[in-house]
C-alpha cells in the first residue's frame, strides 16, 4: 500500500509525476475541476479494473495491459467532456488525451494490480483528491493573480495589478513551487512535534 | 521544404516549444529522472528514435484509416506507441546488453510522446517527422541538462529547509522554461 500521510510530510515523489497536470490545468479554474474529475475518475475506474483483472494478465504483459486500460477509460472521458464540457476541454486540449500516458496513473494502475479493489480504490482515491486539491489550490491563486478573473468572470479591481506570468508556464512551477514550500514548513513543525 | 525550415522547426522542437519544460507533456518523466546524466543522455536518444518512429507510423494511419474514426485516435496511438517501445526495449536488451531494459518501457510512453504524435497529425508528413526528431531532441536536452543541475541543487545546504528537494526542483524547471521562452522566434 502507498501511503500518504501529510503529516509525514508532502509525497514527493507523488508530485514530481503530478505536476504537469497540477501546472499544465491551474491556469484556468475551469480548467483545473475537469483535469482534476478526469484525474479521479480515470484513477479509480482503471484501479478497479486493473485489480479486478491483474491474475487474468501474464507478468510480462502488466504494463502494456495496464497502459491499454488507463487509455480506453481517458478516451471515454475525453469524449464526455469534449461533450458536456467544450470551453474547458478545448483549453486542455491535447494534454486530456495525453492524461493516458501520464506516470501517476501507470504509478497507482501498478500498485492496484498487487492490491485488492477495496484498498486500490483506497489508494486511488486519495492520489487523485491529493492531486485535485494541489491543482484547485494552484488554480485560486494563478487565475485571479494571472488574468484577473475567477471562473472565467473578470475581477475589475485586480485588472491594474495582474501579473500575467503568472498564467503562464513559468507561473505554473513558480506557484506549486510556493505552495510545497508552505506546505513542506507547516508539515516540518507538525513532523517536529510529533518526534 | 528549404534547410532554413527544417532547421527552424528542428530549433524551435529544441528549444521554444521544448515539450517537457514550455509545453508539460512529459514533464513528470523528466521531473522524476534521478538516473546519472549519461544514462539519461542515452534513454533520451531512445525516446527520441520513438517519437520519430511513432510519427511514421500515426501519421498515415490518421489520415488513411482514422480519418472516419476519430474517437480511436488516442487508443490505436497509444497501441502504435507501445509496438514501438516493446520493439525498441527488444533491440536495446540486446545490443546494450540489458541497460535500459524494462526500465525503457516505463520510460519511453510518456506523454509526450502521444502528445507530439497526437498534435502532428495536423502538419505536413515531413514537417511532422522532423518537429518529432527536434521534440524528441529537445527532451533529451530537457533530461540530460535536469539531471546535471538537479545533482548541484537537491538537498543543498544552501536551499532554505521549506524549499529543499521538490520545491528547489520545481524553481530550477522554471529557470530553465523562461530561459527557453526567452528564445521563443
Amino acid at each position: 500500500m502507498r501511503k500518504m500521510n501529510l503529516h509525514e510530510g508532502i509525497p514527493a515523489r507523488l508530485v514530481l509525476m503530478g505536476c504537469a497536470l497540477v501546472m499544465l490545468a491551474s491556469a484556468d479554474l475551469r480548467s483545473a475541476a475537469l483535469m482534476s474529475g478526469m484525474v479521479l475518475l480515470t484513477t479509480l475506474l482503471s484501479s478497479v479494473t486493473l485489480s479486478a483483472i491483474s491474475k487474468f494478465i501474464p507478468k510480462g504483459a502488466r504494463l502494456p495491459a495496464g497502459v491499454l486500460v488507463i487509455t480506453g477509460f481517458v478516451s471515454l472521458l475525453d469524449m464526455l467532456a469534449q461533450a458536456f464540457f467544450p470551453v474547458s476541454a478545448n483549453m486542455l486540449g491535447v494534454h486530456l488525451a495525453a492524461l493516458a500516458a501520464s506516470p501517476v496513473l501507470f504509478w497507482v494502475g501498478e500498485g492496484a494490480e498487487d492490491q485488492g479493489e477495496a484498498l486500490a480504490v483506497r489508494t486511488a482515491l486519495t492520489t487523485a483528491l491529493f492531486l485535485a486539491a494541489a491543482t484547485m489550490v494552484c488554480a485560486l491563486i494563478r487565475e485571479p493573480l494571472g488574468c484577473a478573473t475567477i471562473w472565467g468572470h473578470p475581477i475589475g479591481f485586480l485588472e491594474n495589478v495582474k501579473i500575467p506570468i503568472l498564467a503562464d508556464t513559468f507561473g505554473g512551477y513558480l506557484v506549486l513551487a510556493v505552495v510545497v514550500a508552505i506546505l513542506n514548513a507547516v508539515t516540518a513543525g507538525k513532523k517536529e512535534a510529533a518526534k | 521544404m528549404s534547410a532554413n525550415v527544417i532547421f527552424g522547426i528542428l530549433l524551435a522542437g529544441i528549444l521554444s516549444n521544448n515539450y517537457a519544460l514550455v509545453h508539460f507533456l512529459g514533464t513528470g518523466t523528466v521531473l522524476d529522472n534521478r538516473r546519472p546524466w549519461k544514462a539519461s543522455l542515452i534513454l533520451g536518444l531512445g525516446t527520441t528514435v520513438v517519437m520519430v518512429l511513432s510519427t511514421l507510423l500515426t501519421w498515415p494511419l490518421d489520415h488513411y484509416l482514422l480519418s472516419q474514426a476519430a474517437y480511436l485516435q488516442t487508443m490505436a496511438f497509444m497501441i502504435v506507441v507501445i509496438f514501438v517501445v516493446a520493439l525498441l526495449n527488444l533491440l536495446a536488451g540486446k545490443l546494450l546488453n540489458g541497460f535500459c531494459k524494462a526500465d525503457f518501457m516505463k520510460f519511453a510512453i510518456n506523454g509526450a510522446v502521444l502528445g507530439l504524435c497526437i498534435r502532428n497529425t495536423e502538419l505536413e508528413f515531413g514537417e511532422a517527422v522532423i518537429t518529432a526528431l527536434g521534440v524528441g531532441l529537445g527532451f533529451t536536452l530537457a533530461l540530460v541538462l535536469y539531471s546535471r543541475l538537479r545533482e548541484q541543487v537537491w538537498d543543498e545546504d544552501a536551499v532554505p529547509a521549506a524549499f529543499r528537494g521538490l520545491p528547489i526542483s520545481l524553481l530550477t524547471a522554471a529557470m530553465i522554461a523562461l530561459a527557453l521562452l526567452a528564445l521563443k522566434f
